[in-house]
């Protein structure tokens, strides 16, 4: 298999481009999702936006300012319905999820064309994404990268000790509405471009096999934005060889999470002789 | 008038039905989902059956039985990442959901027009419920309300103290797989005729509603069947009376349920809070405020 021959056509280029960011990206921030058990919040996250995504377009708006409205939107109500202890915060979520993503099913019914916008809402549409869509997307990478490195600290801090952050004179809510924001972030960087399964896949699959694989935070986080971008990568590369030299039409965005979900494996299948070295005591 | 003479139809009543069993029996369900905070794993099963139904659909099976073969696989994959000290639940989870869903989408688009099966499935159809998808949604909600019945202390000891069970003398373990692959059943069951995002909803929401309203948990059962019957047929209605999509209006009725629930419930509603903060004596102002 060719790993660089098919992104020599300029699609092909666009799309690694997106690829690499966005993994890179979703993985950082998927370290703090993995940490803090977020799991769910990633997933309702990619859920709420759709709302956003179908008003802004039925309205003739940037799909991306759609999408980042019900982002925040959904943010501020995940941080303020959780804390209320009789719901509790995975049925809010749940709710919160069902009843967003039904709204964003109401109105597109509306319209013509239902089926095939629902389909790439989920899976994107990452081999046709073009110039403007690359400058949004990294614009929204930067903002989250640049909020995430000055946050860094204080989130993992909150992650292992929250009594410790509170006990500092941090506000764990506004901690918590940060990281939120933060998810949301990634979520709508990437939506529009690779679709929300994807995206998903893209924050918890590389975080939770650096986890089984590293100790360190840093570590951590250095290793699950690596494997985000090479399943990426590999996944891209994969789907383009099996539709073009074997006639097998592999759909690119859901290539690339079976790569991820194989390195997690992979890592899982690897974990277990790692830790069995460092419990034989250190030796090189 | 249109209104009734629509019900009249037979397309509608089979919905109505439909509506009315699957609202009950995932009513009763959720109660036990919310006690033991299962409902990203109802999420996950939702998606992770997908594959399933891809390939009995092209293999020429039952969609039903390819759906509980890999509800069944997802429930043990589940289960034995999670039982992994590094890898927590929440992340067994996320991983099972996104792979399996992926391997569904990859099988699918491997075929031709693959798009409009995906939102039946995501959505469901239950305008097109037929009379034998009526049968199997009753068979098996029989079972499964059988089941809950039969188990109804074990379980809910296993909810509050998993711990005493054991000690009681209970075969834990074996109880949390009956209850998961309760789960599984009518998640399965249901997706067929209301889609899996419809499913998650019509367990969580109607359950998460009556938990405000009582602490009494066989009137919580009881009171979330009841809300659950009712989003199926009142959103139906409207969907009916407005061309909507009719799945996603059930849900829509569910959530304005409980968002209403949440302000005005006595004890554990946000007005009633507001007011217990502040006093019995300064009540009254502050319920106009």
């Amino acid at each position: 298999m060719n790993l660089f021959e098919p992104f020599t056509i300029p699609y092909m280029q666009r799309a690694l481009v997106e690829v690499l960011v966005l993994g890179a990206l979703a993985g950082a921030v998927g370290v703090l999702v993995v940490l803090r058990r977020l799991a769910f919040v990633g997933d309702a996250l990619t859920h709420t936006v759709f709302p956003g995504v179908v008003m802004a377009h039925l309205l003739g708006r940037s799909l991306l300012l759609g999408a980042l409205a019900f982002g925040v939107l959904t943010a501020v109500l995940l941080t303020a319905v959780g804390r209320h202890r009789r719901v509790g915060d995975d049925a809010a979520l749940a709710i919160l999820l069902t009843s967003f993503f039904s709204l964003g099913v109401v109105l597109i019914s509306r319209t013509r064309g239902f089926t095939a916008d629902l389909t790439v809402f989920l899976f994107g549409r990452v081999l046709a994404v073009d110039r403007t869509d690359l400058v949004q997307t990294l614009t929204v990478a930067a903002v989250a990268a640049i909020v995430l490195a000055a946050l860094h600290k204080e989130l993992v801090l909150r992650a292992f000790d929250p009594e410790a952050t509170a006990a500092m004179g941090y506000r764990t809510g506004t901690l918590d509405l940060a990281l939120n924001l933060l998810i949301a972030l990634v979520v709508v960087a990437a939506v529009e471009a690779v679709g929300t399964v994807l995206v998903i896949a893209l924050i918890v699959v590389p975080a939770a096999a650096a986890r089984l694989l590293a100790d360190r935070v840093g570590a951590m986080t250095a290793l699950a934005c690596l494997l985000g971008a090479a399943g990426g990568w590999l996944g891209l590369a994969v789907s383009y060889e099996a539709s073009v030299d074997h006639g097998v039409r592999l759909a690119a965005g859901a290539t690339i999470v079976v790569v991820l979900v194989g390195l997690f494996l992979l890592a899982a299948a690897v974990a277990p002789l790692r830790r069995r070295r460092a419990a034989a005591g250190g030796h090189p | 008038m249109s209104l009734l003479e629509a019900f009249g139809e037979g397309f509608t009543r089979r919905a109505l039905l439909e509506a009315v069993m699957v609202g009950g029996l995932c009513g009763v369900v959720g109660v036990h989902v919310l006690l033991r905070r299962l409902p990203f794993f109802t999420m996950a099963l939702g998606h992770a059956t997908f594959p399933g139904v891809v390939l009995a659909g092209l293999l020429g099976m039952s969609l039903f039985a390819g759906a509980a073969v890999f509800g069944a696989v997802v429930v043990l994959v589940v289960a034995l990442l999670g039982a992994r000290d590094r890898v927590d639940d929440t992340s067994a989870v996320g991983v099972t959901l996104s792979g399996a869903f992926a391997l569904g989408v990859l099988l699918l688009s491997a075929q031709a027009g693959f798009s409009r099966d995906l939102t039946a499935y995501l959505v469901g159809s239950i305008v097109t419920v037929q009379p034998g998808d009526l049968v199997t949604t009753a068979v098996v909600g029989l079972a499964v309300l059988a089941t809950l019945a039969a188990l109804h202390k074990e379980l809910v000891l296993g909810a509050f103290d998993r711990g005493g069970l054991a000690a009681l003398g209970y075969p834990v373990l074996v109880l949390d797989v009956v209850l998961l692959l309760v789960i599984e059943a009518t998640v399965v069951t249901s997706i067929p005729a209301v889609g899996t995002i419809l499913a998650v909803a019509l367990i969580v929401a109607p359950a998460a509603t009556a938990r405000l309203w009582t602490e009494r948990l066989r009137a919580t059962m009881a009171l979330a069947a009841a809300l659950g019957a009712t989003s199926g047929v009142v959103g139906l209605t409207i969907s009916f009376q407005w061309r909507l999509a009719a799945g996603a209006t059930i849900v829509l009725v569910a959530a304005v349920l409980f968002a209403v629930s949440l302000v005005v419930a006595p004890r554990h509603g946000l007005l009633a809070r507001r007011l217990a903060h502040v006093g019995p004596g300064s009540a009254p102002t502050s319920s106009r405020a």
